[in-house]
């Protein structure tokens, strides 16, 4: 099951697309894929191909102007929600969710709560680091936004990094002790997505 | 039957009254038979884990960044949730979600779906109450929230029938949807020794009458309105003084109001007192008034009644429920000083009026504001909503 805050029509940087292929090779290997995206303006379930895609809308439309954070917090509840639909369906048809893989920090907390509340466990994708984003800036929003990225790092089994400078960064931020868990999968080089295969299989294997 | 109770205060953690309610109502609940876990957020010194009268507490770190409350409460009720997955899994299961308000709200609606356990929920305000309306985007989003909250919610409590149908017409809940639960009183806690007039000699002069107010220095708890009642008093010859347990942000304009109407000496501020100076005061005071503007529920009332001092209150919210007329008080029209006036001056001179609206108040306050009695009314709702799951193809697999 993929968590993403974008996916295809939804576009708001290159992560959808990113997630679009990766959901379609790995659906063309003969594995299943149930993806869980953000998306306000599309709410509902689509068969993409064979990919399940499963788009939630916010449950609360106000916010207080200038803050990413609470519209974060609230449609990740509704992801929640989603998400345990999908596992309760699965085990109706007695089989199963292997593994969770997470992108970036927006999907951070419903992967803790769905790691917590079903023992399942997550990869997670860090695109781009707060750190990097905000230049340090040590503001409540970017601290905030830090945080969450610490815990998804610090509860993932493993963290994928798309560079080996990305690799390092995560170090830098996250500390040294979260090395052994970061793999680099290189998007742009041939044959990626067997590569993250084998990524998952080494945790499905320890779920 | 196991319920988790969701709140984000609780004692010694006290924000306002929703910690007093959640831990008397799950004592009671205890003492029912049902295994009651509180889940709540962690404070200085108190205890990650502990039980009280068998009631189990958990508290979880509460600290997380962010850059406003909202995003705060939020991101704290994410923890929340996940250490009441821990309570979950180490108890084995769980039967009901009780949630209290927005604040906790958010996090039984997470567990509601990922336990598919039904989620009950009391709403003891609504932000609209509060803030008299809704006057920008943040109580707008509260507002939402709270919507959602209700949405979600397979029952709603509230305190009063008046909150009932505000909560009702606030968030398009059906009526039959929504049940009037009143908050409850221990009234054996005003059962003690008292040095009378010592206690009584600290606040007032002998032939001095002790006018008492209890309530946040705030424009719906309607401290002003009894300000402008005392000259009226002492013109009709009643030697009244007011003593008001009361802080808050019109304190200034209070003050200034009691010195301008030149009854400055006759007003005594005394500042938050614990809940023993304050139940003893209760005990020396001849009357006790409450002429607020707006009240969800008036839980001031109940500590009065149990107390047996006479009550005068202004006919809203749940205080026009808790007092009835001439029965076990007085009341009067809100934003009224002269009827204000009228209604203390006759509990000060009629003995008879005074011992029966007493007697009345003190034995309705035994029979509808008992503990055990509110204990018994949540549960009837959690038999309901468990019944009705049961009935319900939603469950987990």
């Amino acid at each position: 099951m993929i968590l993403t805050w974008e996916y295809p029509p939804k576009r708001l940087g290159k992560i959808s697309d990113h997630v679009y292929i990766l959901s379609q090779g790995l659906v063309k290997r003969g594995h299943e894929v149930e993806v869980l995206a953000e998306d306000d303006l599309k709410p509902g379930f689509e068969d993409m191909s064979g990919v399940k895609v499963h788009r939630v809308a916010n449950p609360v439309k106000t916010h207080p102007m200038g803050s990413i954070l609470t519209p974060v917090m609230t449609a990740s509840v509704r992801m929640e929600q989603e998400a345990a639909d999908i596992i309760y369906y699965h085990r109706q048809m007695e089989d199963k969710i292997d593994l969770i893989h997470a992108h970036e920090w927006l999907t951070v907390p419903t992967a803790i709560s769905l790691k917590h509340a079903f023992g399942l466990r997550f990869v997670l994708t860090l695109h781009s680091l707060e750190g990097h984003r905000c230049g340090d800036a040590f503001g409540p929003l970017s601290l905030a936004i830090k945080e969450i990225e610490e815990m998804g790092v610090q509860e993932s089994v493993r963290v994928i990094a798309n560079t080996q400078w990305m690799k390092k960064e995560i170090i830098r931020y996250h500390g040294k002790k979260h090395g052994r868990k970061i793999s680099v999968v290189q998007p742009t080089k041939k044959g990626w997505i067997p590569k993250i295969v084998s990524v998952y299989k080494k945790d499905v294997k320890a779920n | 039957m196991l319920v988790l109770q969701l709140t984000w205060e609780f004692p010694p953690r006290i924000i306002g009254g929703i910690a007093p309610h959640v831990s008397d109502l799950s004592r009671a609940l205890k003492k029912k038979g049902i295994d009651v876990h509180v889940i709540t957020c962690n404070f200085p010194g108190a205890k990650e884990y502990e039980t009280i009268d068998g009631v189990e507490v958990h508290r979880f770190e509460a600290y997380a960044a962010s850059d406003s409350f909202l995003g705060w409460v939020l991101r704290m009720q994410k923890n929340m949730e996940v250490k009441a997955s821990e309570v979950i899994s180490d108890a084995g299961g769980l039967d009901v979600i009780h949630a209290h308000d927005w604040v906790s709200g958010v996090a039984g609606i997470e567990l509601k779906h990922l336990y598919r356990k039904p989620l009950v929920v009391t709403m003891h305000s609504t932000e609209y109450g509060r803030r008299n309306g809704l006057h920008n985007d943040l109580q707008r989003s509260i507002h939402e929230i709270e919507g959602w909250l209700c949405h979600e919610a397979w029952r709603i409590i509230t305190c009063s029938h008046y909150m009932r149908d505000h909560v009702s017409w606030c968030f398009h809940q059906p009526g039959d949807k929504i049940d009037a639960i009143p908050n409850g009183v221990d009234a054996a806690k005003w059962q003690f020794p008292l040095d009378y007039w010592g206690i009584r000699n600290r606040f007032a002069s002998e032939n001095e009458k002790i006018v008492l107010f209890v309530g946040r220095m705030v424009l719906e708890k309607g401290l002003d309105v009894l300000i402008n009642a005392l000259p009226i008093l002492l013109r009709r010859g009643i030697p009244a003084k007011i003593v008001a347990v009361s802080e808050g942000p019109e304190k200034e304009k209070c003050q200034r109001l009691a010195q301008d109407t030149g009854v400055g000496e006759k007003v005594y501020f005394t500042g938050y007192i614990d809940d023993d100076a304050l139940r003893a005061l209760y005990r020396v005071a001849d009357v006790a008034a409450f002429p607020s503007r707006f009240e969800p529920f008036g839980i001031v009332a109940l500590e009065a009644m149990a107390a047996k001092v006479p009550i005068v209150v202004s006919h809203v919210g749940g205080l026009a429920e808790i007092v009835e007329h001439e029965e076990t008080g007085l009341q009067v029209p809100r934003d009224n000083p002269e009827a204000l006036a009228t209604a203390i001056e006759r509990i000060l001179r009629d003995e008879n009026l005074k011992n029966r609206i007493v007697k009345n108040a003190y034995e309705k306050c035994l029979r509808n504001y008992d503990w055990n009695r509110i204990a018994e009314q949540t549960l009837g709702v959690y038999d309901r909503v468990l019944h009705e799951w049961r009935s319900v193809p939603w469950k987990p697999t």
